[in-house]
């Protein structure tokens, strides 16, 4: 791929993957529990490292999680974020290619799982009260379900976008 | 399905079954009646809830937002907040250890603990 259209390409996902993640801070939370969320912009990650890279990936993920504190004005909440996001990037890099394509929401919900333990950790390194790791095994039980439905999303959309391409 | 995603499949069922169960666990678990309220990891309040005998507000300034904190005989939860999400207002009271009240953007934590109050 030129390097410009996947300059270009980078670009898009990075302005889809903060539109969604802004649409859904603005939903009521599924759950009156800290962390407990979709994290739909999640499948803007997947379907980046499977189209483009994992580097590319990471770039529009730091993009996204950066820009979107900003742009919900909840800079206190980045650390978490970033932390999150971070871990849960790792995993997909590391497990990625253990998988078939049918196989993505296993990376999906293995990423959710580290994603909701990233932010756990950091929130107890911020608020240094080792009581908010009572919220482990329920964030354990969120991030499997939705990071298989993250997981699937992406599935679809790629298998949709093949269709799209040349 | 083949074997691999078979295994996966019930690895992620066990994880979800255990979380629910730990989940209920520590949810239903813990006795206690002294609420400690804790910004950024420093003890900010420590209310004896058995004591009170009638409700009352606190107001808290965390330096990244502001909390009501509603107390009353027995239990305490978060009245208003003007964090981004509501979660700590939408969690309700709690009248017992094992789960904390978390305000993740204001960095504050209620929890109780046990009846003891140091000095």
């Amino acid at each position: 791929m030129p390097k410009t259209r996947k300059l270009a390409l980078m670009a898009l996902l990075s302005a889809i993957a903060l539109t969604i993640f802004m649409v859904e801070s603005q939903l009521p939370p599924p759950a009156p529990i800290p962390g407990v969320k979709l994290g739909l912009a999640n499948i803007i990650t997947l379907v980046t490292m499977l189209l483009l890279g994992r580097k590319e990936a990471g770039a529009v993920l730091a993009v996204r999680v950066i820009m979107g504190a900003m742009f919900s004005g909840s800079m206190a909440s980045l650390l978490y974020s970033a932390a999150g996001g971070a871990l849960a990037y790792l995993v997909m890099c590391l497990t990625v290619k253990f998988f078939s394509e049918k196989q993505l929401w296993i990376v999906s919900a293995l990423a959710g799982i580290a994603h909701n333990a990233g932010q756990l950790l950091s929130c107890m390194l911020i608020v240094e009260t080792p009581g908010v790791l009572a919220y482990g095994p329920i964030l354990a039980v969120s991030g499997v379900i939705s990071g298989c439905f993250t997981g699937f999303a992406a599935m679809y959309l790629l298998r949709a976008l093949k269709k799209l391409r040349p | 399905m083949d074997r691999k995603t078979k295994i996966w499949t019930i690895i992620f069922l066990a994880v979800a079954l255990l979380g629910l169960l730990g989940w209920w666990a520590l949810s239903s678990l813990g006795g206690g009646a002294v609420a400690v309220i804790t910004l950024d990891g420093v003890e900010y309040d420590r209310i004896d809830l058995s004591k009170v005998t009638e409700s009352y507000d606190i107001e808290i300034d965390t330096g990244y937002g502001h909390n009501t904190i509603h107390v009353e005989p027995g239990r305490i939860s978060v009245k208003e907040a003007d964090c981004p999400d509501g979660i700590c207002v939408a969690q309700g009271a709690i009248d017992k250890g094992g789960v904390p009240i978390v305000c993740m953007p204001h960095h504050l934590v209620i929890k109780i603990e046990g009846s003891e109050i140091d000095a």
